[in-house]
């Protein structure tokens, strides 16, 4: 229990950082293209008996680039050639699963995380890469922004757009992996971009959206974790609802604010 | 030869693979110049603006940006673009957006510096817009978001000044005070600005340049509504614009 909630904690500094980006950038469907494709990595992983965390990792970087020069190149089939990799990625990861021999008990736990078996040497990779993050998103902050932002002004700048946007899908597939191990693949992109959301509502910076975004996190994971705990929910689905919750209270409160 | 060519285009040709966009156009612009670029739609000014900046490279000919090709020149022009195409409830303020101007001339690492802040000030002190510097940009009026992207445009330090239709989408009260503003700026920065209202603009520029594929230069005083309809190949009204507070 005390290592699900350091979990939560160490994955809403990710979600926070990373979702913010995304939600301004409005590049969620590309993040869950991401996000699900990941599960042929892990597949292979289990599969050739390594941990499927390192299978994900290389997985999520592998999708990064490529989605990202999809979005660049193809703009007018982007939606449909996501589409393609997005199911395309998890077909393999279920066949590789199904020609594992042993139980498959697994598949329910990449599929929708299991927060309350995450170990200390998971939570020593979530930490790295939240560092990791941390340390990117600190360097190029403001080329980031300038990015999601307007593009075409940073690319007059001399800016390298490209460069810096498949940087930036690398840091949301670290965040995806991370992610993974809270909640599961399936639901990884709604918390990677509803603690932002919701967050978006209230603040008037990127920075700040982020802190917010984190701090959220952070609520809605021990949340989602205090909730399930009693009648003995699975966590995942429980946080996501919380989350879920708090996103739909909070847009119909602020639309009702800025009518009154 | 004059010394103080700021941009210097000759015998230029572009196409996108099809059909030339640009033929043999040909100009030499001079420092503190105020050219107005009209043409219809289509007409090619955004490419040949984007030539200028060196987004695009010519088929044929040459330019020169203050005797360097474009590439090298990057730094030396301000820009303003035609369409906003970002979202006006994206979080930032006046203050962030206007420091973007500094990208490629601050540290490609890290925040902005103090340099960047005195600059990113200067510039918003330069267009009246000081006082809204902490505010959200989705809070502001179409004039003050036109004002925040010219500062924005000033903030490198540019010594020419292009903009894209800078009053595409703002009442005549706020068209008149951005080209008051711009004919301040005038003094010491070349300025190009494209737009459609020629009759308007015709008391604050020095030289009208007609883009239809070729590109044609007129001195102010030549511009009759003939000149216009010909080059726009249809009949189009002159609109005499009367402005009351043109005295105080």
């Amino acid at each position: 229990m005390q290592n699900a909630i350091i979990g939560g904690i160490l994955a809403s500094v990710a979600c926070g950082v990373v979702g913010s980006y995304v939600v301004v950038k409005r590049i969620g469907y590309l993040a869950g293209g991401i996000a699900h494709s990941v599960l042929g990595g892990m597949g292979i992983a289990y599969y050739l008996g390594r941990p499927p965390i390192e299978g994900a990792l290389v997985a999520a970087l592998v999708f990064a680039v490529v989605l990202g020069w999809v979005s660049l190149k193809m703009q007018q089939q982007e939606d449909t050639v996501i589409g393609a990799l997005w199911a395309g990625g998890m077909a393999v990861g279920i066949l590789f699963i199904s020609q594992t021999p042993g139980y498959n008990v697994d598949l329910m736990s990449f599929l929708f995380g299991n927060i309350l078996m995450i170990s200390s040497d998971d939570l020593l990779w979530i930490a790295g890469l939240d560092l990791l993050i941390l340390l990117i998103v600190f360097l190029f902050y403001k080329q980031f922004l300038a990015l999601s932002f307007d593009e075409e002004f940073a690319r007059l700048r001399g800016i390298p757009v490209e460069r810096f946007y498949l940087l930036f899908l690398t840091l949301v597939a670290l965040t995806v992996v991370i992610l993974i191990q809270i909640v599961g693949l399936i639901l990884v992109i709604a918390l990677l971009t509803l603690p932002a959301a919701v967050s978006g509502h209230y603040v008037r910076s990127l920075n700040l959206m982020m802190l917010l975004a984190t701090v959220l996190g952070v609520f809605f994971t021990t949340g989602g974790l205090a909730l399930s705990y009693q009648p003995d929910l699975p966590p995942g689905p429980t946080i996501i609802l919380v989350a879920g919750a708090f996103y739909l209270a909070s847009l119909i409160i602020t639309r009702f604010w800025k009518r009154v | 030869m004059s010394t103080d060519s700021v941009i210097k285009i000759k015998n230029l040709d572009f196409s996108y693979g099809g059909p030339k966009i640009l033929e043999n156009i040909e100009i030499d612009i001079q420092r503190n110049e105020f050219i107005g670029m009209v043409g219809p739609n289509g007409s090619g000014k955004t490419t040949l603006l984007k030539i200028i900046m060196g987004v695009l490279t010519p088929d044929k000919g040459t330019v020169k940006i203050l005797g360097n090709p474009p590439s090298q020149s990057v730094q030396e022009i301000g820009y303003m673009p035609q369409f906003t195409p970002f979202s006006r409830d994206f979080p930032i303020s006046v203050e962030e957006t206007v420091l973007m101007g500094r990208l490629g001339k601050t540290s490609s690492i890290g925040f902005y510096n103090n340099a960047d802040k005195r600059a990113a000030e200067k510039a918003m002190n330069d267009v009246e817009i000081l006082d809204l510097r902490k505010r959200v940009i989705g809070s502001l009026s179409g004039g003050q978001l036109q004002r925040v992207l010219i500062a924005r445009a000033l903030t490198c330090e540019p010594q020419i000044l292009i903009l894209d239709e800078p009053t595409a989408n703002v009442d005549m009260k706020v068209e008149k005070d951005i080209f008051d503003l711009l004919k301040q700026l005038n003094e010491k920065i070349t300025i190009i600005v494209v737009t459609h209202d020629i009759g308007f603009i015709s008391q604050y520029i020095d030289r009208v340049a007609c883009i239809n594929r070729t590109l044609i230069c007129h001195p102010t005083s030549e511009l009759t509504g003939e000149t216009i309809e010909k080059m726009y190949g249809a009949h189009m009204h002159m609109v005499h614009h009367h402005h009351e507070d043109e005295n105080h």
